[in-house]
């Protein structure tokens, strides 16, 4: 026995001595491993890491990527990225192993840029070697802020996209239901209320079967708060200026930080949906479905819908090709007691228009220069358009100097959007499209915008500084970061539950008062002071 | 020969004595090496391989007691002792975390313990060659289903409106009972899938266990009378005590591990309050937002646990059985 | 044979209860492990808007090989093949070598350091470093985007270690290894020519958990690898499969990304692809089953 421990012990030792080498060597020393040496004349080989959409195809098959090499004049390396980024990245970058550039919006975030000090390269005394960037900063200023760290360090640059519109939710209700009924189109939320009863009770879609309408339902809203295409939308009614569809519920009001999971009017709607939930108003499976449900419910029967009222990106997308054509967009409802006037509705511009972090630089490349005008390339005119919408050929025509037409997608099978997201980059990469060209944008956008038109007016009525959240343009420190998102985790189980628990079985105005108790203690009065402190930041540096 | 036999106890307790403490450690060592060199010789790669891979990256753990600190390296950051163990116990959500945990993985490991045993058993006594092997491949097919798609079906079937298992309940006169959103149907459709998904599966070790059992017990038992019953349960079932105990030994070192990927992707915030765990809260705060210390914290406060439970369990084992690991 | 004949001679009520039972109970089992098989079957090719509303039942609806189409038009699926067959195949050899004489030795109740042996591998099922510092271990050993990386560290897993160990020490007869050692045969005679050929069950249920591990790594090719020539099926398959979460994500990310075709193309693929990644295991099964018939050992020696 005792022999045994000692034969033990000698093993030990030898995996101690391991380990103390290991932890010796295990500093972050050799990073990007681009095998070019150094030199910038030119023809360097990159390793370029793309985070992708799932739909993208393989990098070699956009025609774009042969004209970035021959402008940087570079030989590309791709490391294609498209799932489960999140596991792949941490250990990544923790190691301190990172190819030359990251690709990708978001792939690199605001909080690996905190957290991995030193490992991304500080753009900012580059900028001479970078003059399309230049010219994007100088064009739209509001990329140069959301670029720069608080202490003037650029880790990352991120894209602009133009011509998406300002908000990604849009509000729709069936037109043919409507008309079958002999109503009106709603204008308020009691209205709207009444609608909803006459669709729940009749026979709204004229199948034959009056209880296969479902007269409201919304995208699920998960565990993490609330996002595009939910309820969180009618906040608006109530003059609440939400910004991304609601996220965590920060919003700015008149210059003031709040968030709407303590504020009465969140309170007043959860009521209202409860009403509509009780009276059998509302998808019995809202809380419960998951994304692909949702879609494939939307689309209803062959001819006959299913969903009377929801919200989404556009008709064709939120109910198939086939039922689109049955619904309309509206404007908003307003709130009972709520001044018209003041009807306000979700501005999401900056995540729609703006991708943060697009592409960063990794500081120990051994291709610095080479880098810089892959870099610069990506935010050449003709690039950016075809990063984002295809290649120039089959994609997009160029109908003169600085013109362009995107084109229908060849496969008669895919719509717009799918073609884009299989055939290139699109949002995901970095780009720059400048203010001044011309486009004939896609069918899916120009649906968009034009479903956006009832929403133009409460849109009128966000101030974009004294009533936006602007989330994009903060660049939290490493420990105000860590705090935020614990406070965050913490409070969004609590408030989350309530949500689904009062919206399904009621009691909200009940509970209130000491839900609002059990949130001021997990932090969001915390997390409302740190934004606080980065909004009035923010706000200065507009000047 | 019997399987359970004592005569290899008192074997391996005369064993012990005749290397045992005795003889002075010196010669101890030298005779201990000429006996057992094979032995080492046979155990020396696996030792070799678990040095390397699982030992060397273990200076790792002291993460949990230090800021992540990028620039100084893993073992360079600030020394901050149980600051994050602290943080995690006096979260609003630790008690919660830990009773769902203890709930979901305990009910698991239960009836996913005795499940397999049973349907052992089961195959084991039908009879006939392809009527047998069809059976074994049935139940062992679902463990290949991926939990993305496992966690998909369960919203087909369970949905309250158009699931079929919803409309086959209806039938039989259970209404009204909707097994996505009701918190107190969560462990139960955890549990209930879980066990359909991998009992099959984990049944095959214990039906390579039967396969060793002796013909010749069946014959001798058949000729005393036995009825198929008392086959079972005097000759089959005796045959999977060591793997059973093997087995409940280890299930229990993961008496707090619920599996985070089925669990993430069943919670919606109606069932939140039974279905966040300590793996599914480790996910939100530490890969999500690179708090690299606190999820190692968690995680060594998890495994802590666990490993507890393996020790306490088997010392357990070794007293009332023969069996345990070490 | 024998089994059969005792059956029609005498028949308990006792036991005519317990094949009825039986029967039924089997019947049952059958129903509902099969039944969500072939519903994964039927939605890989029936149309997703029917299986997600709950409208595909028993026979698929709206028939479409477009998941299938759009799986094996992926070339990269049969590098994926290639990849994981070779990963497993080596993985699983070496898996055996080095797992199946330690937990011999481990079973050797006359081996005394094999308790604190024991405890030196149990340790390790539940402590570990964490990905960072593996990570820099694989890097320094240049295990990094290399094909080994698939199959060298996880040369043991102590789970099966811990089984086959339980299984030699409480399956192998000592009388044998007593017999054996009169004869003169030392413990790698032993092991060679008697623990291995009698423990033919649990080889191949060792051998089957270990190949099923190989085959369904996923993980090691996605933090260690990064030429995609290298990796396995299980990543090919991973990309080429959308889940639910990159649509939500992606519709919060852009704003509505993919439309309905795309939709359509994550939910088909995502049964397409169990299809098509677990064929090859199920196939295998009947061939291992073998061993597990009864007899098998005892057969071994006498015969």
């Amino acid at each position: 026995m005792r022999t045994a421990r000692k034969t033990l012990t000698a093993v030990a030792a030898v995996a101690i001595g391991g380990l103390v080498l290991a932890g010796c060597t295990s500093g972050g020393d050799d990073g990007g491993n681009g095998d070019a040496d150094g030199g910038s004349g030119g023809g360097e080989t990159l390793q370029i890491l793309v985070l992708k959409h799932p739909l993208t195809g393989p990098m070699a098959d956009m025609d774009w990527v042969s004209q970035l090499e021959e402008l940087a004049d570079v030989t590309i390396e791709w490391e294609e990225v498209s799932a489960d980024w999140d596991q792949k990245k941490s250990t990544m970058l923790a190691a301190g192993d990172i190819p030359d550039l990251v690709v990708g919006v978001n792939a690199i975030t605001d909080s690996d840029l905190v957290t991995f000090n030193g490992l991304f390269e500080d753009l900012g005394d580059d900028l001479d070697a970078l003059p399309n960037v230049q010219g994007m900063f100088e064009a739209v200023p509001e990329t140069e802020v959301m670029a720069t760290q608080p202490d003037g360090a650029v880790f990352s640059l991120p894209s602009y996209r133009r011509f998406w519109p300002q908000t990604a939710t849009r509000q729709y209700i069936n037109q043919q239901w409507l008309d079958n009924l002999g109503l009106e189109m709603p204008t308020t939320w009691d209205e709207l209320f009444d609608v909803l009863k006459a669709f729940k009770d009749e026979d709204a879609n004229g199948n034959g079967d009056a209880n296969d309408e479902i007269p409201m339902d919304w995208s699920p809203t998960g565990t993490g708060g609330f996002g595009f295409f939910q309820p969180s939308a009618f906040l608006g009614s109530l003059g609440l200026p939400i910004t991304g569809g609601g996220g965590s519920g920060y919003f700015v009001e008149d210059g003031e930080v709040g968030n709407f999971f303590t504020d009465e009017r969140y309170r007043d709607l959860v009521e209202f949906l409860h009403d509509c939930y009780a009276e059998g108003l509302i998808s019995q499976e809202v809380m419960t479905q998951d994304y692909s449900a949702y879609q494939s419910v939307g689309r209803g029967n062959g001819d006959d819908a299913t969903v009377g009222f929801s919200w989404g990106w556009t008709a064709s997308d939120r109910f198939g090709a086939q039922l689109a054509p049955q619904y309309a967009a509206t404007a908003p409802m307003a709130a009972p007691g709520a001044d018209a006037a003041d009807v306000v509705w979700s501005y999401d511009n900056y995540s729609l228009n703006y991708g943060p972090n697009s592409i960063t630089m990794s500081a120990q490349t051994d291709a610095r220069d080479a880098a810089l005008r892959v870099i610069d390339a990506f935010y050449d005119q003709d690039i950016s358009v075809q990063v984002l919408w295809g290649d120039i050929g089959p994609n997009i025509e160029e109908t003169g100097d600085n013109a362009y037409t995107v084109l229908p997608p060849t496969d008669a099978n895919s719509d717009p959007s799918t073609w884009k997201w299989t055939t290139t980059l699109a949002d995901n990469g970095p780009m720059w499209i400048r203010d001044d060209i011309d486009v004939v944008l896609p069918a899916d956008l120009q649906e968009a915008n034009d479903q956006a038109e009832p929403l133009a007016d409460a849109l009128a009525n966000v101030d974009p500084v004294a009533d936006v959240f602007p989330a994009e343009f903060f660049s939290l420190s490493a420990e105000d970061s860590s705090t935020v998102s614990l406070n965050n985790t913490n409070f969004l189980a609590i408030a989350m539950q309530n949500w689904a628990t009062w919206v399904t079985e009621g009691g909200a105005d009940a509970g209130w008062d000491d839900y609002v108790a059990q949130l001021e203690a997990a932090g969001v009065p915390q997390n409302v002071e740190i934004y606080q402190g980065y909004y009035d930041e923010y706000v200065a540096s507009l000047g | 020969m019997t399987l359970i036999d004592p005569a290899p106890v008192k074997m391996s307790r005369r064993a012990k004595t005749s290397t045992g403490a005795s003889v002075p450690p010196r010669r101890g060592l030298r005779r201990h090496i000429r006996r057992y060199w094979q032995l080492w010789v046979m155990a020396a790669p696996a030792i070799a391989f678990v040095a390397v891979f699982s030992y060397i990256p273990m200076y790792g753990i002291q993460l949990a007691f230090r800021e992540f600190d990028f620039t100084a390296g893993l073992t360079g950051g600030e020394w901050v002792g149980l600051k994050y163990f602290r943080q995690f116990f006096e979260s609003p959500q630790f008690w919660t975390l830990m009773r769902n945990t203890v709930v979901i993985s305990v009910t698991t490991l239960v009836v996913g313990f005795i499940a397999p045993i049973a349907l052992a058993l089961l195959v084991n006594q039908v009879i006939g060659r392809s009527r047998k092997k069809f059976l074994q491949t049935a139940t062992y097919l679902p463990h290949f289903i991926s939990i993305v798609v496992i966690v998909g079906m369960l919203q087909v079937f369970l949905s309250p409106t158009s699931g079929l298992i919803t409309r086959f309940l209806e039938g039989l006169g259970l209404t009204g009972v909707n097994f996505l959103g009701d918190p107190s149907a969560f462990v139960p459709v955890y549990v209930i899938s879980e066990v359909w998904q991998h009992c099959g599966w984990n049944s095959i070790i214990y039906l390579a266990a039967l396969a060793s059992v002796d013909t010749q017990l069946y014959e001798a038992a058949k000729i005393d009378g036995a009825g198929r019953v008392s086959i079972v349960r005097h000759i089959d079932f005796p045959a999977l005590i060591p793997t059973m105990i093997v087995l409940l030994i280890l299930n229990m070192g993961g008496v707090l591990n619920a599996g985070f990927e089925k669990i993430f992707l069943m919670q919606n915030p109606l069932n939140l309050s039974v279905s966040e765990v300590i793996s599914t809260y480790v996910y939100k705060i530490g890969i999500l937002s690179n708090q690299f210390s606190y999820a190692t914290a968690i995680g060594l406060f998890n495994t802590a646990i666990n490993f507890v439970f393996l020790v306490v369990t088997n010392q357990i084992a070794k007293r009332v059985s023969n069996t345990s690991l070490w | 044979m024998l089994t059969r004949l005792t059956r029609l001679r005498r028949r308990s009520p006792g036991d005519i209860a317990f094949t009825v039972f039986l029967g039924l109970t089997c019947a049952l089992i059958l129903f509902i492990t099969l039944y969500p098989v072939y519903f994964v079957m039927i939605a890989s090719i029936s149309d997703p808007t029917l299986v997600a509303t709950g409208r595909v039942s028993f026979w698929p609806r709206g028939l479409s090989s477009f998941g299938y189409e759009q799986i094996f038009a992926d070339t990269r699926i049969w590098t994926g093949y290639r990849n994981t067959l070779l990963y497993t195949a080596a993985g699983t050899a070496l898996n055996l070598l080095v797992t199946l004489p330690a937990a011999y030795a481990l079973s050797r109740r006359e081996f005394a350091p094999r308790k604190v042996l024991m405890l030196f591998f149990a340790f390790t099922m539940f402590f570990s470093g964490g990905l960072i510092p593996t990570y820099l271990l694989y890097r320094d050993l240049n295990l990094l985007d290399n094909w080994a990386v698939f199959v060298i560290p996880s040369a043991v897993n102590v789970y099966n270690l811990i089984i086959a160990r339980a299984f030699f020490e409480h399956s192998l007869p000592e009388e044998i290894f007593e017999a054996a050692t009169i004869d003169g045969a030392n413990y790698f005679q032993f092991f060679l020519k008697i623990a291995i050929p009698l423990s033919a069950a649990i080889i191949s249920v060792i051998g089957l958990y270990y190949l099923v591990q190989h085959w369904n790594d996923f993980f090691t090719g996605l933090v260690f690898v990064r030429t995609y020539d290298k990796q396995p099926l299980q990543i090919v398959l991973r990309d080429i499969l959308i889940s639910n979460q990159a649509f939500a994500g992606g519709a919060g990310g852009a704003g509505g990304t993919g439309g309905s075709y795309a939709q359509q193309y994550a939910d088909q693929i995502k049964y397409g692809v169990i299809v098509v990644s677990t064929l090859p295991i199920i196939a295998l099964y009947p061939f291992l089953q073998r061993y597990f018939e009864k007899g098998v050992m005892i057969g071994s020696v006498k015969g």
